[in-house]
């Protein structure tokens, strides 16, 4: 996954690109394959949690996300976790500029 | 004789165990699966919003009629119905979730606002054909949404 964070004005703002096909159910009759999309998303900066989504294959292929928390994190490192329909998770980790 | 009774008001402190805030980590997929099966009527193609209000009844345990008080950003014409940009925002919202009219099932993301972070939030989402495009903010306890039609020109369901 690619991440950019970044703190200004009081403020950290996060992008993020999750590499997933979020296969639909109705792509994945099309295609033959079991449908797999991610359900889940959380973020946290050290202990603090700062994002919270359950998701669905309503979002698109590689689901581009930005969400932003209060306060100054620069040098500090951000985690973001993503959980699949399949159980599979994987996490990602980037430094606040 | 006089019986001293003393009764101590044990100095122990309970202590709660700080417990991070993951471990309450919330996965609508566990605990509400049915709402991810609500589904738009195929038939109406995508011009009823009833299963968005469906799917707002089971998420939030009440409807609420569109009030245009939630800031939702999304483009009036989709040329490309498999990215389609969406930005919600609503000051002091606990959770904010995102529907949409134009697909089989009608709820696209619902996000827990954690402590100090902002609710605001900007996704791209799949639509298959023109349709509505609502968000939903809980502020206080009270429901606040906003309904935005999307005209799709290429579908983007992979269809």
């Amino acid at each position: 996954m690619r991440i950019k964070a970044k703190s200004k004005g009081g403020k950290t703002t996060v992008k993020a690109l999750l590499k997933h096909p979020m296969m639909s159910f109705v792509q994945a009759k099309k295609a033959g394959k079991p449908a797999n999309f991610i359900t889940h998303i959380t973020a946290k900066v050290g202990d603090m949690q700062v994002l919270e989504a359950s998701t669905s294959q309503n979002l698109s292929k590689n689901p581009y996300l930005k969400f932003a928390f209060k306060g100054d994190a620069k040098g500090k490192e951000i985690e973001i976790t993503w959980t699949d329909l399949s159980g599979k998770s994987k996490t990602g980790k980037a430094k606040i500029k | 004789m006089k019986r001293r009774e003393f009764i101590g008001y044990g100095t122990g402190i309970l202590a709660l165990a700080a417990v991070p805030s993951l471990m309450n980590a919330k996965d609508y997929r566990k605990e509400l699966p049915d709402v991810w099966k609500i589904t738009n009527d195929a038939a109406k193609k995508g011009a009823s919003t009833e299963g968005i209000d469906a799917a707002i009844k089971a998420i939030f345990g009440k409807a609420v009629a569109a009030d245009g008080s939630v800031g939702l950003k999304a483009p009036e014409i989709a040329e490309n119905g498999a990215v389609v940009p969406v930005t919600m925002k609503a000051d002091n919202a606990t959770r904010i979730a995102l529907f949409e009219s134009a697909n089989p099932e009608s709820t696209v993301v619902i996000f827990d606002v954690p402590k100090d972070a902002i609710p605001e939030y900007s996704v791209r989402i799949k639509m298959q054909q023109t349709g509505t495009v609502t968000a939903v903010a809980e502020v206080d306890g009270k429901l606040h949404r906003t309904d935005k039609t999307v005209k799709v020109t290429v579908g983007g369901c992979g269809g």
